[in-house]
């Protein structure tokens, strides 16, 4: 008898302090600031590799567009853009991973919802896109009609393009052959091997993988469809502060554009700009103490990763190997549907 | 005081064997084992929730009624987006349950196979079943996947649809074969399949059961297997069907029987894999069975191939049926690797259900569930078996 004591009594003291280990959390720390702060870094969910929107370089250093957007809400909030990590995610894991707090922002070509909305909560458009049907000039189809019957390659997961795909066949009276893969990269690597001869995936998307995966990126049509996608940056429900700092600091990045603020000129700009820039750049106190920041949390924003459109060239403009057209991604008075939000009347 | 398993036999037989006393201090401490780890189950369970109410995360199964509202490829049963995400989840266990059918007969055959060459005295048949067999062994399946799938793409015509064999075009879009086109479904080619294939064998052994034992059987399972043959021939002659050839429309295949590379190199890789595990199996089967055995069996004079066939694989199916039930159960969670290479088994449909309804702790539930009910409801089937063909025990 001594001796099943002797053995059980580990086992008890195991169990005992397992239940003491899974003792509910404390409730007081509602909210993402305070976690981020105290380990002073944000982390971000990105994408599993597109180039110019969110991937490592060679040397481990996230680039992209998503991941500058990202990096400015790092600077925002705790003053510089590299506190912050990058959590590569696919499509089923993006949304519990912003409900769980897994990563404190979604911010990966992920188009805003309804059903999405009602379980994260989205905060801003960062990106207008739209689904491109992808196909080999050698088809010779200039329009979705002359791809009836084809074979399409795509992601699954209740897409957005899948969606597109379905409406298409209805608006055009035609069909595809649907072969669906588990994420845009497979589905991408099955267009390029024939397996397909179509592939459907979101703009950007669609134009960053032609031009630096494709063989010969000239061989290919991307034939953009009308139908808009716009590309939101997510947090979880019910947390204000924080929705506070992501979607003023998206708005800051479209105003500071809009109003020729730049990385290069931003100390100038405080120094001697307009007066409204240098108010929001951080001569005036009210607006850092109202949002709970720095008083010069615009300023080093701009200063550490430039304002909407120097994020939109570094990654995707004409410099790069990508040249994405901006299409409906400039200001309003360009004939796009950028447009700041003023910061007071 | 000893335990009740160290309490000596009472001598004679009484009416009813003597209790031992209940050890009283064991119980109460295992009682307490089993209450930790219920409280356990249950804090984890009220955490669960208590922090799904405050992340704002809505549960329950109503979503399993509404519209899908997304496609599956290539399915077993019909689905179209306006069907719901039950007869959605429907769809994926019926690919899964189809695609380890497959591959659990298939692999069964060549494992076989590949036990007994395991076993040749030819040593060239034997090491290349031991590469086989290792190779298979020593790898993750994933990757067999990833490189058959890979390997299609590159392997195949270029340039278009190919006949690669008379009768089979090949392209990197799928393989076709000739498909038989009789006007007759499905099921009543799967009904009179089974009765052709069951009725010698129910022949047979009602011969055995009717004639004593050493005294020489009439053949009553040859004759029925001549009738079903001669009865499959006459079917033939008698015309009413036609053979449909695939052929090839650029890169697309037309007409025929169709697999997708998808599905093609799902149940190949899976199969090569299963079949690896089932060779071991096998031989390992093979070699429990004593030596003397086969000694016995040419002392009476039987080929090597009859004591095989009569003599060692009926004690063999006996030492292999558990070690088989397990493998046929990883074979259904193997099947889940498809994901891998975009073949719509349950798990990949459950992907999209997650994704779509954003209920990720429902979802996994019903994957456990139906994981569980797909691998009890097998091990329970073969563990009948497995006491059909064992030895009553002494």
């Amino acid at each position: 008898m001594g001796a099943l004591r002797a053995r059980s009594a580990p086992i008890a003291a195991l169990l005992a302090l397992a239940l003491a280990a899974c003792a509910p959390a404390p409730q007081a720390e509602r909210g993402a600031i305070p976690r981020m702060v105290k380990r002073d870094y944000v982390t971000c969910g990105a994408s599993q590799g597109i180039t110019g929107l969110s991937r490592p370089d060679e040397k481990g250093v996230w680039r992209g567009f998503d991941v500058d957007i990202c990096r400015a809400f790092a600077a925002a909030l705790l003053g510089d853009a590299d506190k912050i990590r990058f959590i590569p995610l696919n499509a089923a894991q993006r949304l519990p991973a912003v409900q769980t707090g897994e990563i404190d922002v979604l911010q990966r070509t992920t188009t805003v919802t309804f059903t999405r909305d009602m379980a994260i909560r989205f905060v801003a458009v960062t990106q207008f896109d739209s689904d491109v049907l992808i196909f080999r000039k050698a088809l010779g189809a200039t329009e979705p009609k002359g791809l009836d019957g084809r074979t399409v390659c795509l992601q699954s997961g209740g897409s957005s393009a899948d969606n597109t795909l379905t409406r298409v066949e209805a608006d055009e009276g035609i069909h595809f052959e649907r072969v669906y893969f588990d994420s845009t990269i497979t589905a991408r690597d099955a267009y390029f091997s024939g397996r397909c001869d179509v592939y459907v995936t979101d703009g950007f998307l669609g134009a960053s993988q032609v031009a630096t995966v494709a063989r010969n990126p000239t061989d290919h049509t991307l034939l953009y469809l009308d139908h808009l996608l716009p590309q939101g940056v997510a947090i979880a429900r019910g947390d204000d502060r924080w929705f506070d700092v992501v979607r003023w600091t998206v708005n800051l990045l479209i105003w500071a554009e809009q109003n020729g603020v730049t990385q290069a000129n931003v100390d100038e700009q405080l120094r001697s700009g307009p007066a409204e820039v240098r108010r929001v750049l951080g001569a005036d106190p009210a607006f850092g103490r109202a949002i709970g920041l720095d008083q010069r949390w615009a300023y080093t924003v701009i200063k550490e990763v430039g304002n909407y459109g120097e994020i939109w060239e570094r990654n995707l403009g004409g410099t790069t190997r990508i040249k994405a057209d901006r299409r409906l991604n400039r200001s309003y008075k360009d004939g796009g549907l950028l447009f700041p939000f003023p910061w007071d009347v | 005081m000893s335990g009740p398993a160290l309490a000596p036999p009472a001598a004679p037989p009484p009416a009813r064997a003597p209790r031992a006393p209940i050890a009283w201090p064991a119980v109460a401490a295992q009682s307490a084992a089993v209450a930790l780890v219920a409280a356990l189950l249950v804090l984890v369970a009220v955490t669960t929730a208590a922090n799904l109410e405050l992340r704002g995360i809505p549960t329950g199964f109503e979503f399993l009624g509404d519209r899908a509202g997304f496609k599956i490829a290539d399915t077993v049963i019909a689905f179209s987006p306006d069907h719901s995400y039950l007869r959605a989840i429907a769809v994926g266990v019926g690919n899964t349950l189809f695609l380890s059918l497959i591959v659990c007969l298939a692999a069964t055959v060549v494992g076989a196979l590949l036990g007994v060459a395991r076993l040749s005295a030819n040593p060239l048949v034997a090491a290349l079943a031991a590469v086989w067999v290792e190779a298979v062994r020593n790898t993750p399946p994933v990757l067999l996947l990833i490189f058959l799938y890979a390997l299609w793409s590159q392997a195949m015509p270029v340039g278009g649809a190919q006949e690669v064999l008379p009768g089979i075009v090949a392209s990197v879009r799928g393989v076709a074969v000739p498909k038989l086109e009789t006007g007759l479904p499905a099921w009543a080619w799967a009904a009179a399949l089974l009765a052709s294939l069951t009725a010698p064998v129910l022949a047979s052994r009602a011969a055995r059961r009717r004639t004593p034992s050493g005294a020489r059987r009439p053949p009553y399972g040859r004759a029925v297997l001549a009738a079903v043959a001669l009865a499959w021939v006459a079917a033939a002659l008698l015309g009413g069907w036609s053979l449909e050839l695939p052929r090839a429309a650029g890169e697309d295949l037309a007409g025929g029987a169709r697999l997708t590379p998808e599905f093609a190199t799902v149940v190949f890789g899976l199969t090569v894999y299963t079949a690896g595990f089932i060779a071991e199996i096998v031989r390992s089967g093979i070699e429990a069975i004593p030596r003397g055995q086969w000694e016995a069996g040419r002392a009476l004079g039987l080929s090597e191939g009859r004591i095989l066939r009569l003599v060692v694989a009926p004690q063999t199916l006996r030492v292999i049926t558990p070690p088989m039930t397990s493998q046929y159960i990883n074979t259904v969670k193997n099947s889940t690797l498809a994901i891998a290479i975009g073949y719509s088994e349950f798990m990949t449909v459950m992907g999209t259900v997650i994704n779509r309804t954003n209920q990720p702790l429902e979802g996994t539930l019903v994957i456990v569930a139906v994981y569980m009910a797909i691998n009890l409801a097998l091990a329970a089937g073969l563990d009948l078996l497995n006491r059909r063909v064992q030895p009553e025990q002494r």
